[in-house]
């Protein structure tokens, strides 16, 4: 397998006033394509923005990260911006729906923004993600019309409009209660099992274990691994970490 | 307490760039709302300055000379309600010539010291010096004819023969009533000059002027005058109230369109205020939830946001009110000039603070309801939110939008139009205010470069006007039928009628070829020659509130000639006299009274007149027997000094909106700052986000053109519509070209667009970490 994403000695830090404060301290990690990643580790301890840094949302302080071949360090931010929506799918743990669109639109938004499209081949596109996530009677209501199970399917489907190489997921069942935190999860497992890949933060243990490895960090540095599947040990282990 | 004032002043202190914008929007209307007052209210203070000056006199008197005695005077001068008396003035209708033209003035007697009342305001030159063969000149002789100090007249003596004298002086009379057209304008001499050219001082004329222990009084005291005097000895009188009415003429006019671009402004600032808080408290939404966990109560969220900005109207109010009164002067500078006098506002308690009080009280009131808002949150859902929902079904416009295929930036700047429809609304309206304000100064210039270009529209049906001194009507007409280049002509002879109730107006006696001269009938028909039939102006039917179809009753001239009853056939345009003046059939005067002559003749020329051949052939010499005329430009420099005002004036309504539409952007991006995290998250560049922000500006601007064309037309239609009926012109034909409509939507597309750009290139910046964070 290629590696997808390839991270090397990343280092993060934020100024805040006088104070400057690493959230990654010299991470390194590769990803390979069709792989099922899930982060974790206490508060603070840089995971967010590890997910911010590989998709292109934030800049490393030092260090470099290719996605897909694209040396994110050295893009400005419009071929950032471009290559978020060619190449990344986000999912949030709030939904981060536009509320006065239509379900069918917020599906269709980053597509449309795209340079070149096909709206016919969007349309259909949509209509077969809202079909697969089973929403296609939503279609034509609003975000508030719909529970935060429907409306975080809407965004995974959102996310998977442009079909992209990388699907990133920020707590994506974190404001959802266990039984559409459980559908979500599935939804995600049948697309990495068609072959998406995904990388996912979490604090729930039961999510991280529908992945292939978990990856745990603490204090802005990659501190252990282990393979997803069985979520009370991923639970213990991360309990050790504090 | 302490915890607000800290907070108001942190708020303040935060947010410089958009408190010193709203500052200036307030400081804006403040000045403009002070200028617009200040005009108003002291419309006739130069008249007024330069009257006490001059202790002018409130009343002036003419005496029909045969039937007046001294003892009369001396009567007059002893009644009770006069306090002074200017004693008897002396002035003989005389003929002169100011380089080529010819005219008749009033040469009056002056003193040899300058009279106690009534004095001549000298605004060139000197005054008149004994034993020295000189004249002085009145200001009306600088207007019409150029008249300059050092320049030689001719003055025609009593024995016919005419000799050159010298002017030393330009002086201006504060009882010389412009409005009266057929008034003679002054020229000014020495008794020993005067008694030089008419020695006869029988065939002197006499007038009183009398100053009033009460002003207003006039009425009464030339009531008692004519209980006093012998019937008819009193020729007519003038009031100092119409002098003034006529010498603040242009200042009204001027002050009507500053009026109505100040209640502009305020109207302006009310929607900027409006929409700039509103704005500002819906952007901190999560804030006010904060504070309200903290312990605010509604009352003190309500007092800490009418706080921040009453902070600013405090602050913004006094300055404009500082810069409206530093540039008061101006709209009543050119007044006061041709007073020879300055005008300084008065710094008046009662008008400081009603300016204060206005501007506060807009502040206020615009404040209130989104301040109310903001109390009236929910903490949880304001803490959880961040933010007030904000209209969530799309407009129809923004699905037309996706239907055509507009790219995405274009649908969701749309969109965002109709998300906060209240604010998008006020935004709209104040930038729709500077469209009206433009399409206002673009419709009333291109209005006045139609008449201009065609001055028969403003009822200037003429190419030349002839004067004839000494030659009689025959040999005139004769003379002007034979002239090269004259097309067709009539003659005129202006007659002073009064109606049964005592309204005294004058007349248009006419004469000739009319049908070939394109008098502008607004209603009904041209008269019939001998006929009792009469044109009206407008004025004249609103004055008397009279129609056409009324007959009216008139006694012509003198009071002993009978009433005479004429039947209004139409109405015309009449430039003179506020439009009251009637036009009627000079052969039925001249039925009436026998002795009237005209001296007056009208010509229209052929397009390919010689003019110099033509003025040639009427005043071949000197002292010729006609003096010719030719129309000049119809639009007097004070309306184009006008039009520059209202340019002026829109273009401050243009920057108040520009102002708007930067605090409305900047604001909604603040508001949305989450929205457009998630926007770039899934990919919309930089660009994209500045084209969303720009969209958004840029449809309110074209709202703002769709809606502010119109009603700027018809608005200005409506203006000079009043103005017209008020003047007694009669009806405007109101024009716009159609280039000018055409440069204004990119115009303003363009100012929308700039009004957006910052803010939208602000979000464009955005880190979208932050903003993920912050949830």
């Amino acid at each position: 397998m290629t590696s997808l994403v390839e991270i090397k000695d990343v280092k993060k830090a934020y100024q805040m006033g006088d104070v400057t404060f690493e959230a990654l301290k010299g991470v390194c990690l590769e990803i390979e394509a069709g792989d099922f990643v899930a982060v974790m580790g206490p508060s603070g301890s840089g995971k967010s923005t590890l997910l911010h840094l590989v998709g292109g949302l934030d800049r490393p302080t030092s260090g470099s990260i290719k996605v897909s071949d694209h040396a994110l360090e050295t893009m400005n931010e419009t071929a950032l911006a471009k290559f978020r929506r060619e190449h990344i799918g986000f999912i949030f743990q709030f939904f981060n729906l536009i509320d006065n669109l239509t379900i069918q639109a917020n599906i269709e938004l980053p597509a449309l923004l795209m340079d070149q499209k096909d709206r016919k081949a969007i349309r259909e596109t949509s209509q077969t993600l809202l079909e697969k996530l089973n929403i296609a009677d939503q279609a034509h209501k609003y975000p508030w019309e719909l529970s935060g199970g429907q409306q975080q399917r809407v965004a995974i489907a959102r996310a998977l409009i442009n079909r992209p190489t990388l699907l990133l997921g920020d707590e994506p069942t974190g404001n959802l209660d266990s039984r559409s935190g459980e559908d979500v999860l599935a939804i995600l497992g049948s697309f990495h099992q068609a072959g998406q890949t995904i990388l996912m933060v979490t604090h729930d243990a039961r999510a991280a274990a529908r992945a292939r490895y978990v990856l745990f960090i603490r204090d802005g540095l990659l501190v252990d691994q282990m393979a997803g599947g069985d979520a009370r040990q991923i639970a213990e282990r991360l309990a050790d970490l504090g | 307490m302490d915890a607000i004032l800290q907070k108001i002043k942190a708020d303040i202190m935060s947010r410089p760039f958009v408190s010193v914008l709203i500052l200036v929007t307030i400081i804006a209307s403040s000045a403009l709302l002070t200028l617009a007052l200040a005009t108003l209210m002291n419309i006739s203070v130069p008249y007024d300055k330069s009257f006490e000056h001059l202790n002018g006199a409130h009343l002036w008197l003419q005496f029909d000379r045969d039937r007046i005695l001294r003892r009369d005077i001396k009567q007059i001068e002893a009644l009770p309600g006069v306090v002074e008396s200017t004693g008897v003035q002396y002035s003989v209708p005389v003929r002169i010539r100011i380089g080529d033209t010819r005219t008749q003035v009033s040469l009056r007697l002056m003193p040899a010291e300058m009279p106690a009342v009534n004095r001549l305001l000298i605004q060139e030159g000197r005054y008149l010096l004994p034993h020295e063969k000189e004249m002085l000149g009145s200001r009306e002789l600088h207007d019409i004819y150029k008249l300059a100090v050092g320049d030689t007249i001719g003055v025609t003596r009593g024995d016919g023969k005419q000799i050159d004298m010298e002017v030393i002086g330009l002086a201006y009379n504060a009882m010389w009533d412009t409005y009266r057209s057929s008034e003679l304008p002054y020229l000014y001499a020495t008794e020993e000059t005067l008694r030089s050219l008419y020695p006869d001082d029988t065939t002197w004329e006499w007038s009183l002027g009398l100053r009033l222990a009460d002003p207003n009084a006039v009425d009464q005291i030339v009531a008692e005058i004519e209980g006093l005097l012998h019937k008819d000895a009193l020729k007519e009188y003038t009031d100092w109230r119409n002098v003034r009415e006529s010498a603040v003429f242009e200042a009204q006019l001027n002050s009507v369109f500053l009026g109505a671009f100040g209640l502009f402004a305020v109207l302006a600032t009310i929607l900027v205020i409006a929409s700039s808080i509103s704005s500002s408290v819906l952007s901190q939404f999560k804030q006010i939830g904060v504070l309200k966990a903290v312990g605010f109560t509604g009352s003190q969220i309500l007092l800490l946001y009418m706080g921040q900005y009453f902070v600013l109207g405090v602050i913004g109010a006094p300055i404009g009110l500082a810069i409206g009164i530093a540039l008061s002067p101006l709209p009543l500078k050119s007044i006061a000039a041709s007073l020879s006098t300055t005008f300084e506002p008065p710094i008046q308690v009662g008008f400081i603070a009603l300016v204060l009080g206005i501007i506060t009280g807009v502040v206020a009131l615009a404040t209130f309801g989104s301040a109310h808002r903001g109390a009236q949150a929910n903490i949880v859902k304001a803490i959880a939110t961040g933010a007030e929902s904000p209209q969530k079904k799309p407009f129809w416009g923004v699905r037309l939008a996706e239907r055509l295929g507009l790219p995405m930036p274009l649908v969701m700047g749309i969109n965002d139009v109709f998300v906060r429809p209240l604010r998008s609304f006020m935004t709209g309206l104040n930038l729709t205010l500077g469209v009206i304000g433009i399409i206002f100064g673009l419709t009333l210039n291109q209005t006045l470069e139609t008449y201009r270009d065609n001055p028969y529209l403003l009822g200037i049906v003429y190419d030349a006007v002839v004067t004839s001194n000494t030659l009689g009507y025959r040999t005139t007409q004769h003379r002007l039928q034979n002239a090269p280049g004259v097309e067709a002509l009539y003659s005129e002879v202006l007659v002073d009628a009064e109606t049964p109730e005592g309204e005294t107006f004058e007349i248009r006696a006419v004469e000739g070829e009319l049908a070939a001269f394109p008098f502008i009938i607004t209603e009904g028909q041209l008269i019939q020659e001998d006929t009792y039939e009469a044109l009206a102006g407008q004025g004249l039917l609103d004055w008397l509130r009279i129609e056409v179809g009324d007959q009216i009753t008139l006694i012509l001239d003198e009071k002993e000639a009978r009433p005479t009853t004429w039947l209004i056939v139409g109405r015309y345009t009449e430039t003179a006299n506020a439009g009251q003046m009637l036009m009627v059939n000079q052969a039925v005067v001249r039925k009436l009274l026998p002795d009237v002559e005209p001296h007056t003749y009208y010509l229209r020329l052929r397009p390919d007149v010689d003019k110099a051949a033509l003025k040639y052939y009427l005043e071949p010499r000197e002292n010729a027997d006609l003096s010719i005329a030719f129309t000049g430009e119809a639009i007097p420099s004070s309306v184009i000094y006008l039009q520059w005002a209202i340019f002026s004036l829109a273009g401050i309504l243009i920057i108040i909106a520009l102002v708007n539409v930067f605090n409305t952007s900047l604001m909604a991006m603040q508001e949305k700052v989450k929205t457009i995290g998630v926007l770039k998250t899934l990919g919309m560049t930089p660009g994209q986000v500045v084209i969303m922000a720009n969209t958004t500006a840029g449809f309110m601007g074209l709202v703002a053109l769709v809606l502010g064309i119109p009603l700027g037309f018809l608005l200005t239609r409506s203006i000079l519509d009043v103005l017209a009926t008020t003047y007694g012109f009669g009806e405007v034909n109101v024009t716009i070209n159609a280039l000018y409509i055409v440069l204004l939507i990119p115009l303003m597309i363009l100012i929308s667009i700039a009004g957006s750009t910052i803010p939208g290139q602000q979000a464009a910046r955005l880190s979208i970490v932050k903003v993920l964070r912050n949830e």
